[in-house]
């Protein structure tokens, strides 16, 4: 193999007591387009930010054209000409299309930013991304697509060598998407290297030369992509499985009724045409990957979001409710995905926020706030979960697999009928994740309704009865029992279509037709 | 330890200090006419305290307590009885605020924006309605007047004792009842509170009628206290409201408010300002001192705030 462009050893990084990355080693040939697959927390992301100067790793080297670089912040990796396109747009709305693509080097004529030098400097670029936009425009009027796109050549008129792409695709429509890729082909035959982070596998296999696979913060295999099949990549992935983790199902609790859930035709958000039931006593899994509609199903089903279309009955008989408060009221609790920002009042103590629910949601009973109520509350909560901190302990000063439990507790507090559980293990170490297995297990026994989303696949097979897929909006798949197994999961999730069937064709041949 | 510890110390420190060098300063009856004189900003900024608790700031406070005293008055001159006058005033109040919560909680700005509108409603409003002239009402034989300018033996106002119930009363309210509760977990977390269940918008809007109507209280006590309400009393309140509610330790980021911290924080700034008169400087000083100690007070509590997060960071890496 001849040198390569940039080569990484046995980079570490851990965050408090989460380990990202353990001993990574990665190396990329220049003028090639490289993946980095994974599934989420396999340490692809701070990998990308590391080589983008904008986490320090703990340990490790990197070397670009075999000279030891050291990358401190975002300027440097500037200058060894890396240029990174981030999956979460970072362009300013309210601003134009120009002023975008030129934030912070701005070209001056006599003293004044020369808006004739920009628009000529962008023009080729943009005709050559197909992006036919007024750059006058603030950027907040374009599609998504497109604002990937103008992100994408904001990067490019740095002229990088190396290219990072973290899953750049996810917000393109198909179009789109293969207009992406034939602008990538042509900047690999221009020589530049690429560094391509996606999900979907089908689109892996269609654009990239090599494929690296990370599993908990490790390279696990590097190879020519014409050496593996999906499910080989699957495999690699998943890796074996630690069956201990989750803890076997409890046997219903005596008196526990049986109650459903009756989704029918519910479109909202991105959703269309869901339809399925959920009863008490099972655990249902929600999979899909980011933006496919998983979290607004959630969200509507809490009262956060509206529905277009479709009816819902709930255990008590009624239909969605019209409001958070109304969710609450009603029974039905939402663990949200960012615990931090939508989960804890963290300024807060551990009392103030298992009150949460009893006191700030509900209505009824006595309009005072007992502290020694609140104390009781907590104290029972501290209890069952085994929350490691005192009541007055604040939210901020505990762990993540604590703060969970804060907010797991506090919806405890009421004996909710209808669980719904957005992605509740994630940013959480191992021991907690077991513990809140745990309490998964017992919500369903106890004769609640689980819907249980999750973005780490071995979790929903281990914990679920049955597994539902939503792609793109749409509900494509339901596995359940012997079936449920992570390659087909993972399969369905993010292809849209069931394991076995043929390959989608090659997303080149489509451009070039 | 309770917060209030640190403000309290300093307005005793500051009482000392001046009481040393003019032992006149420390006699009761100018005191008690301080703890008077507090009184109806002081009451504002018991209303203020559950704006900024809850994470938001209303502009309009001084126009509120103008309008509704405007409103009293004129209702006295018309010949209403008094005591049904100043009610009415006090009702007039709430409804000012709830115009206020009703714009913030519908188009969801925050109310720092709707008031700075509404600022100038109520300014001009209640200059057309009272053609720019003072307001007296000239019978003033009732005993509402009487009542609420009476010093109990000699030397506490009635004003001034309604104040201060008025702070227990809050006291009460924020940190021992369901809304209070509520306003502080809107304030600390405004999404959290929205994904627990917590009728946000509703709080929202409480919590302005309830400053709307603490103005319209101390408007109308004060057109009790003066006799006579001036066009342009009020006009520049809402600065010094907010400065004592930020002396007193409520931080402008939510989530928690001291109604303590902020009676003493008015206290500090009177004391500031009659204790400059004391020492025979020009009273204009007196408001840029003010505004040296908000800026001193916001200062102490971002230091305490970083030392206190940075000890949490650690706590929580060793742990991890």
């Amino acid at each position: 193999m001849p040198e390569p462009m940039i080569s990484v050893r046995n980079l570490a990084k851990r965050y408090g007591g989460v380990v990202a990355l353990e001993d990574m080693s990665l190396a990329v040939e220049r003028g090639t387009i490289h993946a980095v697959v994974g599934e989420n927390g396999a340490g692809k992301s701070t990998l990308m930010k590391v080589l983008a100067g904008v986490v320090r790793p703990d340990g490790g080297s990197i070397e670009i054209d075999g000279r030891p670089v050291a990358i401190g912040t975002p300027n440097e990796a500037r200058l060894h000409g890396v240029g990174m396109v981030y999956q979460e747009l970072s362009l300013f709305p309210e601003r134009s299309v120009l002023a975008n693509l030129f934030v912070n080097r701005e070209p001056v004529r006599h003293g004044l930013v020369s808006v004739s030098a920009m628009e000529r400097r962008c023009r080729d670029l943009l005709a050559q991304l197909g992006l036919d936009v007024d750059v006058h425009a603030p950027v907040g009027r374009l599609s998504i697509g497109e604002r990937q796109l103008v992100e994408l050549c904001r990067v490019l008129l740095e002229n990088p060598r190396l290219l990072i792409l973290d899953e750049p695709n996810s917000a393109l429509n198909q179009r789109e998407t293969e207009r992406l890729f034939a602008v990538l082909r042509g900047l690999r035959s221009r020589g530049i290297t690429m560094l391509y982070v996606s999900h979907r596998l089908e689109e892996v296999f269609s654009i990239c030369d090599r494929i690296t696979i990370a599993r908990n913060g490790r390279d696990v295999a590097t190879r020519d992509i014409a050496e593996l099949s999906i499910p080989e990549v699957i495999e690699g992935m998943i890796g074996r499985q630690r069956e201990a983790l989750f803890p076997p199902p409890l046997p219903p609790r005596p008196g526990a009724t049986a109650q459903e859930l009756v989704v029918s035709d519910l479109a909202g958000g991105r959703l269309r045409q869901i339809s399925f039931t959920a009863r008490s006593g099972e655990v249902v899994g929600l999979a899909g990957l980011e933006g496919s509609g998983v979290g607004d199903l959630l969200d509507i089903l809490f009262g956060l979001r509206r529905a277009r279309h479709g009816t819902v009955r709930f255990p008590d008989g009624r239909g969605l409710p019209a409001s958070a408060t109304d969710a609450a009221r009603r029974n039905v609790c939402l663990v949200p995905a960012d615990r931090r920002r939508n989960g804890l009042m963290l300024d807060k103590s551990i009392l103030f926020n298992i009150s949460n629910i009893v006191v700030g949601a509900r209505d009824g009973g006595s309009p005072w706030f007992s502290r020694k109520a609140a104390l009781g509350r907590a104290d029972r909560q501290i209890d069952a979960l085994r929350i490691k901190g005192k009541p007055d302990a604040l939210a901020n000063s505990l762990s993540g697999g604590n703060q969970q439990k804060v907010v797991i507790g506090k919806w405890l507090e009421i004996g909710p009928q209808v669980f719904l559980l957005d992605d509740p293990t994630r940013g959480v170490d191992v021991g907690a994740k077991r513990e809140i297995y745990g309490l998964i297990r017992s919500m369903s026994a106890d004769g609640g309704i689980v819907l249980f989303s999750s973005t780490e696949l071995p979790e929903l097979v281990g914990i679920c009865d049955r597994i539902l897929v939503i792609y793109q909006g749409r509900l494509v798949g339901e596995i359940s029992g012997d079936r449920m197994d992570s390659r087909d999961v993972l399969h369905l999730v993010n292809t849209g279509e069931p394991a076995g069937k043929p390959q989608v064709p090659d997303a080149g041949k489509a451009v070039s037709a | 330890m309770p917060e209030e510890v640190g403000v309290i110390a300093a307005l005793l420190l500051m009482m000392l200090v001046i009481g040393i060098a003019r032992p006149r300063f420390l006699n009761p009856i100018n005191l008690f006419s301080l703890l008077g004189n507090t009184t109806f900003l002081g009451m504002l900024a018991l209303g203020m305290v559950f704006l900024l608790a809850i994470r938001e700031i209303d502009l309009s406070v001084g126009w509120m307590f103008n309008f509704s005293a405007v409103v009293a008055a004129l209702l006295m001159v018309a010949g209403l009885d008094p005591w049904l006058a100043a009610f009415a005033g006090i009702l007039f109040g709430a409804c000012l605020g709830f115009v206020n919560g009703l714009i913030a909680v519908t188009l969801r700005l925050p109310a720092i924006i709707v008031t700075l509108g509404t600022y100038s409603m109520f300014q001009g409003l209640s200059l057309v309605v009272n053609n720019g002239r003072a307001i007296v009402p000239s019978d003033q034989s009732s005993n509402f007047f009487r009542v609420i300018s009476y010093k109990l033996f000699g030397v506490l106002p009635v004003a001034a004792l309604v104040f201060v119930l008025l702070a227990v009363a809050m006291h009460i309210l924020l940190h021992r009842t369901r809304f209070g509760y509520r306003v502080q977990a809107v304030g600390s977390n405004p999404e959290a509170a929205a994904h627990a269940g917590i009728p946000t918008a509703r709080v929202r809007l409480q919590t302005l009628v309830l400053m709307g109507a603490i103005c319209g209280l101390s408007g109308t006590m004060y057109v009790g206290f003066r006799g006579a309400i001036d066009p342009n009393e009020g006009s520049d309140f809402v600065l010094v409201v907010i400065a004592a509610v930020i002396i007193g330790g409520t931080p402008l980021s939510g989530g928690h408010g001291t109604i303590i911290g902020a009676v003493v924080g008015m206290m500090i700034i009177q004391v500031i300002s009659s204790g400059l008169i004391f020492f025979g400087i020009d009273a204009t000083w007196s408001t840029f001192v003010t505004g040296a100690v908000t800026v001193l007070a916001v200062s102490l509590d971002r230091l305490i705030k970083y030392q206190r997060s940075r000890r949490a960071e650690t706590r929580r890496e060793t742990h991890g």
